[in-house]
């Protein structure tokens, strides 16, 4: 079959390659060269082989002719030049002819050559060399000298270094031709022999190559570890431009690298194009079953008792965000302006304004359900509930919330979306009330918002707009008139871990928005000034900012929302 | 790659500005050596690159000698005969071979650079070989002029028929027909070199060279 007949063709050839090889090892007698040393006379030399049996003597013969001749004939010498060879003298020689040789024994020819005398001429090595003087250099570290072989031109040496002792060989070729002879005896050049040795010249040194490159070498590693470690980055940037990372809007890398998805879920919250799966509408239904009741509970107890109570009071993810470039800021902290976040790493500037959007949005939620959760939830099962709030439910916490923003109910959306419009970037907020739930409030008040402030629920507002910056007092105004919608504890809670603090922004849009029956204004109608000023400082847990909430009955003091200064307050407090 | 003509200046004919000097014969042949050990030079590398180019793969072999158009011119074949013979005569085989190669070295510098690809120092070394040969003509003119008593003989010549086999359609045998070309070239090059230099050793030097 087919393996038979493979195997048998490999057989063959392994046979035909041994075949060959002991081919070669019967060297068959061959004519190895002939050479014309001066174009006078001529040898011609060869190889006998191992062809024949030593037993058998063997006869070799050298037959040769010219081509003007029709006979071959017979070595004339195969002496003279050594064993297995033939020298023709200068009668049998004749220069531009061509000649045939031919190695045979007997009837058989083994090897045949054909040339031209002129064609094989090699020289044999100088001999009888000897040198002379040319010149020395005038500082006599170097000479020339002249080597004269006996039958052969002479030929100079220049530039010898005459402290040095030589040993010379010399070989010679025909000009025309490109082989070279063999070389000659060896030489013996000193200078000294003859007097000239230069006794005052020192060694030249070489150029210390070596040492040369070694030095290159580590100082240019040094300057390379030395750029590396510097600390002026104009010029590490400058000769090691950074290589650029691939860095998504809004994410820090190292955060991925860590593996806090958490901090990774909550940035990527910002976007619309995050969602998970998990969590759906219904979840946001939930998380809004709270009772509203009385707007009022507020002042149950006072805020620094609230506030000192809530040892808990931590910041968890929101709360405390740093201003690194891990994108949570933005998202985090709805009243830094949108334009602030020029850095790349933040969210993403054209995503700000719907994460404004949706941070408005939540707040507006949040907000009026919270304040009116905090009243209940405060009163009975606040700590129970706070601590309900660990920071181990704020990653499921966060991502449904974020789910949720972006899934309005219908009656805020257009509302919020009217309000967008204008709300502006402000870059400072004024701390002016922490919420009974211990949530900072700040007022960054606008005047623009005042055109959309108007809504049910908030007819009678009486913002005194000054500045920029609402009097926080006007704004809970229509907090209080909020919905009784429900809210759970859940978003509540939520509130609780993403912010840290409400905006009075926040607080008008959702003053503005929240059509809901109005309710009896608060009682407390007195402006809110802009800066509160420091009520108590009881505890290391914090300050108590307290303006709002007393009565002030100076005028200047109603009439302004400006700065209340300590005389002020000091009229005011009791 | 540039050739320089070795030890070939252009030496002032007349080193005294005068009108009717005349160089020595020392100088004559000295110039008359230069020149045949440059063209034989050319000749030998020209053969050596056209060997390397062409001929490799092809199995050229020279063919005998006797091919070679001066074969018939019968020129002393070794050390020996050459310096046997008159002075006159090798002079004026040396005319002979020089005029007979006259005509195919002016065809050889045509033809070759009809050549397919042919290396431009192939092309230079045939003009220069043909300039060079005629300046030696010249020059051994001279030499003989001064050397011979009688009427120069001009009828050592042989006649060159070989240009057809340059013209062969088949380059294989064209460019065999250049490769022997080119050989016989090589070989009577160097056969005019050796001659003038047996000449000036006795005509100049008495053979004590």
């Amino acid at each position: 079959m087919d393996l038979r007949h493979l195997l048998f063709t490999l057989a063959l050839i392994c046979a035909n390659d041994s075949l060959s090889a002991s081919d070669d090892l019967l060297q068959r007698p061959q004519i190895s060269k002939c050479r014309s040393p001066e174009m006078e006379t001529f040898s011609c030399f060869w190889t006998a082989g191992n062809f024949y049996n030593l037993t058998v003597p063997r006869i070799l013969q050298l037959l040769y002719k010219k081509s003007n001749e029709e006979d071959w004939k017979e070595c004339p010498d195969y002496i003279t030049s050594g064993h297995n060879s033939c020298y023709f003298n200068a009668s049998y020689t004749s220069v531009w002819t061509p000649y045939c040789v031919q190695l045979a024994s007997k009837n058989e020819i083994h090897d045949k050559k054909c040339f031209s005398v002129d064609e094989i001429v090699l020289p044999d090595p100088p001999v009888h060399l000897n040198w002379t003087l040319l010149n020395t250099s005038q500082t006599g570290i170097y000479g020339d000298i002249q080597l004269k072989p006996r039958l052969s031109t002479m030929a100079p040496l220049y530039s010898l270094k005459t402290a040095r002792d030589y040993e010379i060989r010399i070989r010679s070729r025909q000009r025309t031709s490109e082989k070279f002879g063999e070389f000659s005896e060896i030489l013996y050049v000193s200078f000294s022999q003859i007097g000239i040795g230069c006794d005052h010249c020192t060694e030249e040194v070489e150029f210390p190559w070596f040492l040369v490159v070694v030095f290159g070498v580590c100082g240019l590693a040094v300057t390379v570890i030395s750029i590396m470690l510097s600390k002026q980055p104009r010029l590490k940037m400058l000769i090691f431009p950074p290589v650029p990372v691939p860095k998504i809007k809004g994410i820090d890398p190292d955060l991925l690298k860590k593996g806090k998805l958490d901090e990774v879920n909550s940035i990527l919250a910002c976007h619309d194009s995050y969602k998970t799966q998990l969590y759906s509408d219904d979840l946001w239904v939930e998380f809004i079953e709270l009772d509203i009741e009385d707007p009022d509970e507020k002042n149950r107890a006072s805020d620094t008792d609230r506030l000192l109570s809530e040892d808990h009071l931590k910041s968890h993810n929101c709360l405390g965000v740093k201003d690194d470039d891990s994108g949570r800021a933005s998202c985090c902290e709805p009243d830094i302006p949108e334009t602030d976040f020029s850095a790349s790493d933040t969210c993403d500037a054209t995503s700000d304004s719907d994460q404004f959007k949706k941070a408005t949005e939540k707040e507006e939620d949040l907000l009026c359900l919270d304040r009116q959760d905090n009243d209940e939830s405060l009163a009975s099962t606040d700590p129970q509930s706070w601590h309900r709030n660990t920071p181990s439910e704020n990653s499921l916490l966060w991502a449904p919330f974020g789910d949720s923003v972006e899934s309005p109910r219908p009656s805020v959306h257009t509302q919020i979306s009217n309000q967008n419009s204008l709300t502006s970037n402000d870059f400072y907020a004024q701390v002016s009330d922490i919420t009974p739930a211990g949530r900072v409030v700040l007022s960054p008040g606008q005047k623009s918002k005042l055109g959309r402030a108007q809504h049910e629920g908030c007819t009678e507002q009486n913002f005194t707009v000054d500045n920029t910056y609402f009097c926080e007092a006007d704004v809970k105004k229509c907090i209080a008139v909020t919905s009784h919608e429900e809210n759970e504890p859940h978003v509540q809670e939520q509130v609780y871990n993403e912010d840290g603090y409400f905006t009075t922004e926040s607080l008008t849009t959702t003053v503005a928005n929240f059509g809901a029956p109005t309710a009896a204004p608060p009682s407390s109608e007195t402006p809110v000034a802009d800066y509160t000023s420091i009520h108590i400082v009881q505890s290391p847990q914090g300050l108590v900012l307290n303006a709002t909430a007393l009565p002030v009955p100076d005028k200047e003091f109603n009439v302004s929302c400006g700065y209340v200064s300590t005389d002020q307050l000091n009229k005011i407090m009791p | 790659m540039l050739l320089t003509k070795e030890g070939v200046t252009s030496l002032p004919i007349c080193p005294n500005g005068s009108v009717n000097c005349q160089l020595s014969l020392e100088e004559l042949f000295d110039r008359a050596v230069k020149l045949s050990h440059y063209i034989h030079f050319l000749s030998s590398e020209m053969f050596n690159e056209f060997d390397e180019r062409y001929a490799q793969g092809r199995g050229f072999i020279a063919k005998a000698v006797n091919s070679c158009h001066t074969a018939s011119l019968t020129t002393p074949e070794d050390k020996e005969q050459a310096q046997q013979i008159h002075h006159e005569d090798l002079l004026n085989l040396i005319l002979g071979v020089l005029r007979s190669w006259n005509d195919p070295l002016v065809h050889l510098a045509s033809e070759v650079q009809r050549i397919k690809e042919a290396p431009e120092t192939i092309l230079w070394k045939a003009v220069e070989i043909e300039e060079q040969n005629k300046r030696l003509l010249e020059g051994m003119e001279k030499i003989v002029g001064r050397v011979q008593s009688g009427e120069v003989e001009n009828d050592i010549y042989t006649p060159w028929d070989g240009l057809p086999s340059l013209q062969l359609a088949d380059e294989d045998s064209r460019l065999f027909a250049f490769y022997n070309l080119l050989h016989c070239l090589r070989r009577d090059s160097h056969k005019i070199d050796n001659y003038l230099k047996v000449l000036k050793c006795r005509l100049i030097h008495d053979n004590n060279c």
